[in-house]
């Protein structure tokens, strides 16, 4: 294995400026937001086309050395731009390869490169007069459509599911051979069901490239939402911790008849408003506590929140259409006494749930972002189990959950993103990546976490890079066998990202 | 980001305050994504973060700045992108300032580099003198080949010729009762270039029931020196200021200080901090920065007073970055131009600036032109008739790059509510005039303008604000 000699000839092929291995770069692409560490890689390159990332891909094959890809580069909470392990020569795809490539207003999709950002397909479709609209996260708006989805992240309205939203892909495997997959795979040039098109003849492979590391993921298909003329949010603030289990009954049948079509978020108090102020308690136990009930609640207070605030959206050709949904959704919600209703335009007021409404809205937005200042020094892990729509098994999942960030100091901020039958519970565990014992607490809580869902049935939806081998070594042998087999027909020397979501 | 000042380098308040901000910096990095000299070049130190931590280098080890950091300061836009996108509110605007304030202090520039700082801190902040630069330029253009480079960019980017100049010092009454008083600023380069940008705000403000006051003592708001890293001159600049406002403020009351140059306005709005050291003026300028205002901070879409008819015009709206990054003003200037009938669009990668940046464009021209050509595209991109700015600088720098014509904010609402139609439209074949009923047709109606948002929502679509009638 080589590195200087594949860097040798990856600059012969791409141009000298385009191989990068300057110290200052090789620092910040290793930087990431874990307990574990930084994993400095040993360079970065930016390859301008799928033929170019083909053919370092073969290079890769014939110096035995490990590439790890990257779109957009914002996988906060989950890695940043870190690769599993240290040394490997990152592919940052979306320098060079950022082209929206195609957009069809007649058939509502987009064919995107790696580089496209939630923020630059949503301008572009503003600018070409805002009759469609792209799902976004509440997560950073430079991050982008391919990244995203292939490592299975998600929006909040109706076409919230990015990957599953997603049709028709371009992958360079393992081998260095460009497949198409879906539609695209015939042998022609004029690939009219591609992007709209997900079942036709044959396996349906491009499920293989979601959380894997069996190809780089070159073009995306990706369907665009009519945007409705006018969006109209509802909140309820509820005040008790336990009243999770009233809201996920309540939430559950709006769903099921598809009555409300965005998801519902479900936030706690520390989830709202530690995207708002840093926590005010951090500095008296010097974060070796979770902050007190009381303040939580004096916090509720001053910020006009619940413990739980629900919120959710309708899409209607006006504002005042929407006025008989919105009564019977108060009405829903209401009926025990408990919630206190907030309308749209008090919601706007308040950055936390204007950031929900964005959400709901394909407009990325910043707001979420002050998550990471809750706590000082940087450290951000996402802990994603989720749980059937019953309101019981919720509120267990959440006293569990609570009581381990409790037991390590951590304060415990979550939002259930909540589905007809299934709510992803999006756990936060802010910490100061300065303290080497609040790392340590962090790492603890995390794997203390997992185990304890694990033990009730429950897997993650994303792993961040530092536990991705802790969760594959939980599965099931005959399908890591099974993973790690295909790793070896696509990628037999494991050139690409080896380690990636455990397998090798 | 942990930081290694002594305590004796910790007694300076200076250094105090850039290790506060420092030690704020944990290295996310979402600022990279949304700087526009990273973006350009991939080079970590042309990213705010790579800027940070050579800033911190510089002023832990002290001494004299090596080339290297101070060229990578020097492309820095000031542009404020970082700061809208940091998570943690790392205050990047005021590490720089006083990053700039260092260098300036303890590095030696090249001659010809001193040169050409001290032509254009001195040219651009005093009208008259502007008028003899630009006369002088202007006899320099024939034999600007024989120019040394520097030069030769400025002489390029000398207009070719000024409007005849116009002075707006005194009291100018409100129309009809008076609703406020307020104190414009009129600027230094603004006066020259482009005075009909504070008539149009004159004309503007007190046919809606404001008296104007201009106090003939203020006058540049130290920007461009502060900016290139001259504190001491910036200084002297608030300072004459602050004291003719606070004088009227004393005497007849303000409501408001208002600027039409949003560059100006953040600096404007940061007087308290710029003077925090000066005994006698702190207050005061505590008093005048708590009252500054852009000028479409002041008015709200429903007071404007609107005649029967609109001409819908498409309207490009450019967000400068003093009033996005810095103001945190998005949505009010499109929510008046829209409920002046106007058709407002949004331009893509709005987040970006156009290279003008105060003297960068003067500076540091070639990154300055990538800029300004990529914002002219994504300008013309929208198909509108016109593009407006609340900034005279991105005018300036924008109209190199495109023929449409460039506007300011206040010249299209001046003329919507009644004032002349602006010189910049006098070629433009307008749009029929269309009663104003029509032009504030139900959401999404198919051409209508979209609703204007609640000023400043977070965000423009969240309560409605597509034309998708067509597919809902
Ligand atoms: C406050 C906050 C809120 C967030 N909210 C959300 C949210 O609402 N929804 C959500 O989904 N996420 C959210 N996130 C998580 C994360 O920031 C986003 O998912 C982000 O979009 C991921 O980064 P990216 O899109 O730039 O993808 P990248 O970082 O480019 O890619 C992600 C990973 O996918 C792999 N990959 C990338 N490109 C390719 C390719 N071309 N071929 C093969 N493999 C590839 C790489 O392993 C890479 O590390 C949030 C994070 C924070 C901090
Ligand atoms: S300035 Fe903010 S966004 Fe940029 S690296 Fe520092 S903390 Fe991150
Ligand atoms: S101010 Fe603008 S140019 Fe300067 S570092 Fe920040 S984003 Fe980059």
């Amino acid at each position: 294995m080589s590195m200087d000699a594949f860097l040798n000839d990856a600059a012969g092929g791409l141009g000298a400026e385009h191989v990068n291995t300057a110290d200052e770069t090789l620092v910040r692409y290793g930087e990431n937001t874990m307990p574990g560490g930084d994993r400095r890689p040993a360079a970065v390159l930016y390859p301008g086309s799928t033929e170019e990332v083909a053919a370092l891909v073969r290079l890769a094959n014939l110096h035995r050395v490990a590439l790890f890809p990257t779109s957009t580069g914002n996988n906060m909470g989950l890695g940043t731009r870190s690769a599993p392990a240290a040394g490997m020569a990152v592919l940052d795809l979306g320098r060079r390869m950022n082209r929206i490539l195609e957009i069809d207003e007649k058939m509502g999709f987009a064919a995107v490169e790696p580089g496209v950002s939630f923020q630059m397909l949503a301008d572009e479709l503003k600018r070409r007069g805002g009759q469609w609209m792209n799902s976004t996260t509440s997560g950073p708006p430079q991050g982008g459509m391919i990244g995203n989805a292939l490592d299975k992240g998600a929006g909040y309205g109706p076409y919230f599911d990015h990957f599953g939203f997603s049709c028709g892909m371009e992958v360079v495997l393992g081998t260095g051979d460009v497949i198409r997959t879906g539609d695209g795979s015939i042998e022609a040039d004029n690939l009219v069901n591609w992007h709209v098109s997900k079942y036709s003849f044959g396996p349906i492979l491009d499920g293989l490239f979601a959380q894997s590391n069996y190809g780089i993921v070159t073009r995306l298909g990706v369907w665009l939402l009519p945007r409705p003329p006018a969006i109209r949010s509802f909140h309820f603030a509820f005040p008790d911790d336990s009243d999770l289990e009233e809201i996920v009954e309540l939430c559950r049948p709006m769903k099921m008849s598809n009555f409300v079509p965005t998801l519902f978020r479900v936030a706690n108090d520390l989830y709202l408003i530690g995207s708002e102020v840093p926590s005010p308690a951090y500095a008296a136990s010097g974060g070796r506590k979770s902050i007190s009930d009381d303040a939580r609640k004096a916090l509720q207070r001053e910020h006009g929140l619940g413990a739980w605030t629900v919120s959710g959206a309708f899409y209607g050709p006006s504002m005042e259409a929407m006025e008989p949904q919105v009564q019977r959704v108060v009405g829903h919600f209401c009926a025990s006494g408990k919630a206190t209703y907030i309308p749209h335009e008090e919601a706007m007021e308040k950055p936390a749930l204007a950031c929900a409404v964005a959400s709901f809205s394909g407009e990325p937005t910043n707001t979420e972002l002050g998550l990471l200042k809750w706590r000082p020094g940087g450290g951000n892990a996402w802990f994603t189990p989720g749980t059937p729509m019953d309101g019981r098994t919720a509120n267990e999942f959440q006293k569990l959950g609570r009581a381990i960030y409790e037991a390590n100091g951590l304060d415990y901020q979550v939002m259930n993103v909540a589905g007809p039958r299934f709510a992803r519970g999006l756990h936060v565990i802010s910490f100061n990546r300065e303290d080497p014992d609040e790392c340590a607490r962090a790492d603890a809580a995390y794997r203390a976490l997992a185990d304890a869902f694990y033990a009730r049935g429950v897997a993650v939806g994303r792993a961040p890079v530092d536990w991705q081998d802790f969760h594959m070594d939980k599965l099931m042998p005959s399908f890591r066998d099974a993973c790690a087999a295909i790793k070896r027909a696509l990628d037999p020397n494991g050139v690409i990202a080896p380690g990636r979501y455990g397998i090798y | 980001m942990k930081t290694a000042f002594t305590a004796a380098q910790l007694a300076e308040p200076e250094i105090a305050a850039a290790d506060g901000i420092l030690r704020t910096c944990v290295h996310y990095g979402f600022c990279t994504a949304v700087c526009p000299t990273y973006v350009l070049t991939r080079d970590e130190n042309e990213a705010p973060r790579g800027r940070i931590d050579l800033i911190r280098a510089m002023l832990e080890r002290g001494g004299r700045p090596d080339a290297k950091t101070v060229g990578h300061i020097d492309s820095c836009l000031s542009c404020n992108a970082c700061m809208t996108t940091c998570a943690v509110d790392v205050d990047y605007l005021h590490l720089a300032d006083i990053a700039r304030a260092y260098i300036e202090e303890n590095y030696r520039r090249p001659l010809s580099d001193q040169f050409v700082r001290r032509l254009v801190s001195r040219t651009v902040t005093d009208p008259a003198r502007f008028a003899r630069m630009t006369a002088l330029a202007r006899l320099a253009r024939p034999v600007r080949a024989l120019l040394p480079g520097r030069l030769r960019t400025l002489v390029d980017l000398a207009p070719a010729g000024l409007p005849p100049r116009r002075d707006f010092a005194g009291v100018h009454p409100a129309e009809g009762a008076r609703r406020m008083r307020v104190a414009l600023l009129q600027g230094c380069v603004q006066q020259a270039l482009a005075p009909e940008i504070n008539a149009a705000t004159v004309r503007l403000l007190t046919r809606h029931g404001i008296e104007v006051v201009v106090p003939p003592e203020a006058g540049c708001c130290g920007a461009f020196t502060l900016h290139m890293g001259k504190a001491d001159m910036a200084r002297a600049a608030a300072a004459r200021n602050v004291d003719a406002w606070h004088a009227e403020l004393d005497v007849g009351g303000l409501d408001a200080v208002i600027v039409n140059a949003s560059g100006c306005g953040t600096v404007v709005k940061d007087y308290a901090r710029l003077l925090a050291e000066d005994p006698a003026r702190r207050e005061k300028a505590a008093a005048v920065a708590a009252i500054a205002r852009d000028v479409t901070e002041l008015l709200a879409p429903d007071d404007l007073k609107l005649p029967e008819t609109a001409v819908p015009l498409t309207v490009a709206y450019h967000d400068a970055c003093s009033l996005q990054h810095a103001q945190k003003i998005r949505g009010r200037p499109r929510a008046l131009l829209r409920a002046a009938g106007f058709a407002v669009r949004d331009v893509p990668e709005g987040h970006f600036c156009c290279g003008s940046a105060g003297a960068y464009n003067m500076l540091q021209p070639e990154m300055a032109e990538a800029l300004g050509r990529r914002k002219a595209t994504h300008i013309e991109s929208t198909g509108a008739a016109a593009a407006a700015a609340g900034n005279l600088g991105c005018l300036a720098q924008l109209g190199r790059f495109t023929g449409l014509p460039m506007l300011h904010t206040v010249e299209l609402l001046d003329w919507a509510t009644g004032g002349p139609r602006p010189d910049a439209l006098r070629d433009v074949a307008l749009p029929e005039p269309v009663a104003r009923k029509q032009t504030v047709a139900p959401t999404g109606a198919p051409g209508a303008p979209p609703p204007a948002p609640p000023p400043d929502a977070p965000s423009d679509a969240s309560s409605g604000g597509s034309t998708g009638a067509a597919i809902w």
